[in-house]
């Protein structure tokens, strides 16, 4: 790409974006990201935690939406990814001395290098197909990571990755939200351009986008990378995060949680992720007192969601009407 | 030679594995073939068994009415998760992922139902049958594990004899063959899915019964035979009951052998491995080659 046309690309995404932020899920967004920017003032450092977390979260399923939403490609393999760009950076950090503030980038690189193999059959399938296939690759990864205990501390998992910022919390705080805020600007940018028409193209009718004079499988595998690296840059924020990268976050436990929040926040509509993981892992979070309960809860949540509003929190206008009439009701029962 | 033995006594051990891990796999293939549905949530009706066998076990100490229990209740379980959910997205374009979906949230319900009621540690079915042990030869055979495989082998046969020589059996081919034209034939099809899917579920409560002396049960124990079964299906070509037979007998083979030698993990690694080069090179499984 020449310079030229990236500046185009980025004129047209601002251009874009000016006319979103103006729409009621634009200032929904708008809204939280400036909630979350204020937040240290207003609440406690454990809650600031969460927050960082909640932001990290919602940059995987981000890009799990991007692959997932825009180009219909169900992958199972991302929060194994995730894990894979949480080793890379702990290990590139740790041994080779590389700055805090770049290796997860070096992450998100590994997580999209092993993200290719798959990818070759991924290709091959197509709906459910793919869903099977990325499952096994990620359960794959997620063993491997326990067996290779010389380069990833095994079950335990692997410490050592030092801090961020010299472990200042506020630092970090911001530094996160800064990169999950310009990563998901980058996937906005290239969603609201011919690469996400051509996407949701793919997502609609492969046979036909590709009679229209496009490679499909040139434009899918990219899509699947971008994706998929930058999950693995998410996986590195949560290594210095929380200090330890360990085989539980590449289980299809964690994948299932990340799947829940993408389906509650509604898929193929770029605010759905944040909502979603706003939705899923707040409330769990919130409901910490009432123990496992809540993640009963949150399966009913999620059954719901499937049956009556599947586009989801964001993607259904109908559910923000019921919200809506939901709160009058609410009001006049009170009063 | 002490190898051979060793080998020999795995060999037996993996076959009476392989019993109960075709009628948890059999199940699986049975709903997708006839209604397209991957079932996530088979882990855990299979979970939901065990506990009514441990629950009737301790009512009655008869491990044959905890089995029975487990299959009958697996049944209504599968009737209602149909007719109750699954149904309710049958018409939808994008039926696979949103059944993958939502049998994932019916597990996460019935995983988390049982612990918050029962709690996460690990109870043992406390069944004193076929305790004797068998020396056939150098081989050593605990009779309990036979007695389990042998219904393991009846329930399999079972649901040949349903499929292929009764009415509900002929409605379900006809279903999995052509929805439409069996509609046409006077075949309600929404009947023969609950069926379908109340059959797949007793099958697998039986197995988290028939498991159960074998290993225990707490509320994620599905999930390991899940993904066994997931791998079964997918090499035995999804949908096809006789591909799945074979291959939860030669998978059940391959796994006991190989944790003679390597890891679970490893063996785990060799078996997903293998599953997505079929998947690769051949999406519908090995099945055509099993049938031709």
């Amino acid at each position: 790409m020449s310079g030229e046309s990236i500046r185009a690309g980025i004129d047209r995404t601002l251009g874009q974006l000016s006319g979103d932020v103006r729409s009621a899920k634009g200032m929904f967004m708008l809204a939280l990201l400036l909630i979350a920017a204020v937040s240290p003032l207003l609440v406690s450092r454990h809650w600031v935690g969460i927050i960082i977390q909640i932001a990290i979260y919602a940059l995987v399923v981000l890009s799990w939406n991007f692959i997932a939403g825009y180009f219909g490609l169900f992958t199972f393999a991302h929060a194994a990814l995730f894990g894979v760009g949480g080793y890379g950076t702990a290990i590139v950090a740790a041994e080779y001395g590389v700055p805090p503030m770049l290796a997860p980038l070096l992450g998100g690189l590994a997580a999209g290098l092993l993200a290719l193999p798959v990818i070759v059959p991924v290709l091959r399938l197509a709906d459910d197909y793919v869903a099977m296939v990325t499952l096994a690759y990620a359960e794959i990864l997620h063993r491997a990571a326990i067996i290779l205990d010389g380069i990833t501390g095994g079950p335990t998992g692997y410490t050592g990755i030092g801090s961020m910022f010299g472990g200042g919390q506020l630092v970090f705080f911001y530094f996160v939200l800064a990169v999950v805020a310009g990563l998901a600007l980058l996937q906005y940018g290239l969603l609201v351009s011919r690469f996400g028409l051509i996407a949701r193209a793919i997502r609609e009718s492969e046979d036909a986008a590709q009679m229209l004079g496009n490679n499909t499988i040139r434009f899918k595998t990219i899509g699947f990378v971008i994706g998929s690296s930058i999950a693995g840059i998410a996986g590195g924020l949560q290594a210095y995060y929380i200090g330890i990268v360990s085989p539980p976050m590449m289980a299809l436990t964690q994948m299932i949680d990340f799947l829940a929040m993408a389906v509650v926040g509604g898929l193929g509509v770029m605010t759905g992720p944040v909502a979603g993981t706003v939705i899923v892992h707040g409330s769990t979070e919130a409901l910490r007192q009432i123990g496992d309960i809540r993640l009963l809860l949150w399966g009913i949540l999620l059954i719901a969601v499937i049956l009556y509003f599947p586009k989801g929190f964001m993607g259904d206008d109908r559910f923000w009407d019921r919200i809506e009439a939901l709160l009058d009701r609410f009001r006049g029962g009170s009063s | 030679m002490v190898d051979s033995v060793l080998v020999a006594q795995q060999l037996i051990n993996g076959m009476l594995f392989g019993g109960i891990l075709v009628i948890i796999a059999i199940g699986l293939s049975l709903i997708f073939g006839v209604g397209g549905v991957l079932n996530f949530s088979h882990g855990a009706i299979f979970m939901i068994g065990g506990y009514i066998g441990l629950f009737t076990a301790q009512l009655t100490d008869s491990f044959l009415f905890a089995a029975i229990a487990g299959t009958i209740g697996g049944f209504i379980l599968g009737v209602v998760i149909e007719v109750g959910f699954v149904r309710r997205i049958r018409s939808r374009d994008d039926i696979g992922i949103a059944a993958i979906m939502l049998t994932l949230g019916i597990a996460i319900v019935l995983e988390n139902f049982m612990r918050t009621t029962q709690g996460s540690f690990h109870q043992s079915l406390p069944v004193s049958f076929g305790t004797a042990v068998w020396n056939v030869g150098p081989i050593i055979v605990v009779s309990r594990r036979v007695y389990i495989f042998l219904l393991a082998i009846a329930a399999i046969a079972g649901l040949f004899a349903i499929i292929k020589y009764t009415k509900v059996g002929l409605g379900i081919q006809a279903v999995a063959q052509d929805r439409q034209t069996a509609l046409l034939m006077g075949i309600r099809p929404n009947r023969i899915y609950a069926i379908t899917f109340g059959i797949s579920a007793a099958l697998a409560g039986l197995a988290g019964v028939l498991l159960a002396p074998l290993f225990s049960i707490y509320p994620s124990v599905g999930w390991r035979p899940f993904l066994l079964a997931f791998i079964v299906v997918m090499i035995g070509g999804l949908g096809s009951l006789r591909g799945t037979l074979v291959a939860a007998v030669v998978i059940a083979l391959v796994r006991s052998l190989a944790t003679t030698w390597f890891s679970t993990q490893t063996t785990f690694i060799i078996l997903f491995l293998f599953m997505i080069v079929v998947l690769y090179l051949n999406p519908q499984g090995l099945k055509e080659v099993v049938e031709a």
